[in-house]
């Protein structure tokens, strides 16, 4: 993992672990404040007061069921009393029944247990469940002694809402305890859930960021290598965001950079050969009349009668002549390539340069037929619109000179009849101005694009092969390239770029 | 070894040495056909407060675990559980106490514990699930609570329906957990004691 992968998980992780924290302290107020809101002593208190309000109720209830059968003996023993014997109980334990909702039965009996009088309800078989308890009492008289059973019934649902209201107020009683165990065990597993959450942000921002981090990486990388002096590398840019453009800047800055140390290093080797050429000239040109004089002067100043051998001496003669003045072509040629001048550009036209150059064609084409024109058709074209470009007019004249002049040769080698047809026009793009000159030839091999450039490289006898070697020099001092490859006619096409003037 | 296997061995001592650690009360014990019967009290749980709201009115749970141990270990060789649900009868003076389907009445709160809380000849597991551990050295926990209330009814006082929500059943189950649990309870363990041969 690169150290910067390292801090964009360590940003990543922080801020979401900061926010994890933040929550769960903003969670935990909330769910404390809301537990309080929902569970607090009041209500306890409440539901306190409703369960002891139910034992009440029914406590008072049992007071009464006691009461009531207080009532029926002090009522027996009333009529006891009354000494009027036992016969009246029933209808005054009917009243008694009646008297008394909750009362179910009543059954006096005699101490040996036979029923001395007794009345009861009728029990309605739909009847809620009913708990049924019965009260004893003894009643008295001088004559009588009886055992009186009151049984007396309410409704089972009392005890049962008794419990119930206990078990709710019991377990209110301890979420209000626990309040704030409670609420923690909220915040935990909010907390937690977050924290998956959280994590599974992580992992899939620690993916996403590791896409952004391995193409960050692969540009330090490949900083490292052009640093080592690697130029011929280039960055995939499919994407459309901030890093991609910083790759496309990269990859446009290591082309720059590439072109430039071509240009330098192809500068650089033609200075050499202009300082080769300069002292190859200089030491060729210097004997060169010596020697052509000294042969003129054996010529001539041969006095003798031997006529074969005067003849050899004019023919020797002849011979030194012609190759001295092939030489002095050559040093010329070399002279004037070392004396190359270094490109001064001015803003211009490319379209007035190639008006220029049709201007000359007549000229070339009857320079090459040696003194009448050679049957070469040239059609130069350029774009209507301007083409500005920085440019030396005269040198860059002379460099599209040499092309135009090697294309009509070259067809002309091959098409001495006619046919021979040679195109040069001017186009631009939108960041670039062209030249193309391309003829239906023969062509240049491929093998040999790379060299054609070179300085004294040439496939023609009498060739010094530096007039390709000056049309790069040229066009690499105006910033531009030039190109071979082959045209669609089939011949070569030589193209030459220019930066437009408008767009640096 | 491997990391979880490490854990897992870690959690083990720790609760064997949790339960080790609770403190040693005499108890009876007997072999009876291969089986154990125990005899202890736990009386001790119903302090003031218990007998309050045992006389209160309001139905209150007893329980009472007791658990066999290998000793030095975490293993558990057997366990029993009993609970007695005590009434105090606002009606009729006494306590009603149910043991499962059982109803039993006492006149006195002191009875109720004595039934509930003494425990005499009581079987922990049976004869084969000591019979494998013959000569080993073993020891009864004893757990007794105060009203815990059970799952059941817990489910039903505490949110009975569990949301449509992923978190609100996970949360419940903690929180029913935190408040049901026993409002009092008394741990304590018994002296080793050795599986006959």
């Amino acid at each position: 993992m690169s150290r910067f992968e390292r801090k964009i998980l360590f940003a990543i992780g922080l801020s979401v672990f900061l926010a994890l924290g933040g929550a769960i302290f903003l969670a935990r107020g909330a769910l404390r404040e809301v537990y309080s809101v929902g569970v607090n002593e009041r209500f306890g208190a409440e539901l306190v007061h409703g369960v002891e309000a139910r034992r009440g109720q029914l406590m008072a209830l049992r007071a009464s069921t006691e009461q009531a059968a207080d009532a029926v003996q002090w009522a027996v023993e009333a009529e006891l009393a009354r000494k009027r014997g036992t016969r009246r109980l029933a209808p005054l334990l009917e009243e008694l029944l009646q008297r008394y909702p909750f009362v179910r039965g009543i059954r006096v009996a005699s101490p040996d247990e036979s029923v001395v009088a007794s009345v009861s309800r009728p029990v309605d078989p739909a009847q809620e469940p009913m708990r049924v308890t019965t009260r004893d009492r003894m009643a008295s008289s001088p004559d009588h002694t009886l055992h009186i059973a009151v049984e007396v019934a309410v409704p089972e649902a009392y005890f049962e809402r008794l419990q119930e209201a206990g078990e709710a107020a019991d377990v209110y009683s301890r979420l209000q305890r626990r309040s704030a165990s409670v609420s923690d065990v909220y915040v935990w597993v909010f907390g937690v859930l977050v924290f998956v959450v959280i994590v599974v942000a992580f992992l899939i921002g620690a993916i996403l960021s590791r896409r952004v981090t391995k193409r960050v990486a692969a540009l330090a990388e490949a900083s490292r290598k052009v640093g080592a002096g690697d130029l011929n590398i280039s960055l995939p840019t499919s994407a459309t965001d901030e890093i991609s453009d910083l790759t496309q800047a990269f990859n446009d800055m290591v082309r720059d950079l590439r072109d430039s140390r071509t240009r330098i290093e192809y500068l650089q080797r033609i200075s050499a050969w202009q300082d080769f050429a300069r002292r190859l000239a200089h030491e060729i040109k210097n004997p060169l009349t010596p020697i052509q004089l000294a042969a003129q002067e054996i010529d001539e100043t041969y006095s003798g009668d031997d006529e074969t051998y005067r003849q050899k001496l004019q023919s020797a003669r002849a011979i030194i002549e012609e190759e001295v003045a092939t030489l002095r072509r050559l040093v010329g040629e070399f002279s004037a390539f070392a004396k190359l001048p270094e490109a001064d550009l001015v803003p211009a036209d490319l379209g007035e340069l190639v008006q220029a150059i049709e201007a000359s064609v007549p000229a070339m084409l009857e320079d090459l037929g040696g003194g009448s024109p050679v049957p070469v058709e040239v059609e130069v074209s350029a774009a209507t619109k301007p083409i500005r470009v920085r440019m030396d007019p005269m040198m860059l004249k002379r460099g599209i000179d040499n092309l135009v002049r090697n294309a009509i040769q070259a067809v002309y080698e091959v098409k001495p009849e006619g046919g021979g047809r040679v195109l040069v026009r001017a186009y631009r793009t939108r960041d670039s101005g062209f030249i193309e000159v391309r003829d239906n030839g023969r062509g240049i091999s491929e093998d040999n694009w790379d060299r054609v450039f070179d300085p004294y490289y040439t496939t023609r006898s009498e060739g010094t092969g530096l007039g390709l070697a000056i049309v790069k020099k040229v066009v690499l001092e105006h910033g531009g390239h030039v190109r071979l490859d082959r045209a669609p006619e089939g011949g070569a096409r030589f193209s030459i770029e220019l930066p437009l003037l408008e767009s640096r | 070894m491997r990391p979880w296997l490490a854990v897992l061995v870690l959690l083990a001592s720790v609760v064997a040495s949790a339960q080790s650690s609770r403190p040693v009360r005499d108890m009876r014990f007997a072999w009876d056909r291969g089986a154990p019967k125990v005899s202890f009290s736990a009386k001790d749980l119903a302090d003031e407060r218990v007998r309050q709201e045992l006389s209160g009115g309001l139905r209150k749970r007893l329980v009472v675990h007791v658990s066999a141990h290998v000793d030095g270990s975490n293993q558990r060789l057997a366990r029993r559980t009993f609970s007695c649900d005590v009434t105090r009868d606002l009606w009729e003076d006494g306590y009603l106490v149910r043991i499962g389907t059982k109803s039993m009445r006492f006149k006195s709160l002191e009875q109720v514990l004595d039934h509930c809380l003494v425990v005499e000849g009581l079987f922990v597991g049976e004869p084969k699930q000591y019979a494998n551990h013959a000569g080993k050295e073993i020891y009864f926990a004893v757990r007794a609570e105060f009203n815990p209330i059970s799952k059941q009814q817990c489910r039903e006082l505490i949110r009975p329906t569990a949301g449509s929500d992923a978190v609100g059943p996970i949360t419940v189950s903690i929180v029913r957990r935190r408040i049901c649990q026993a409002e009092r309870d008394v741990e304590f363990r018994s002296e080793v004691v050795k599986v006959p041969q």
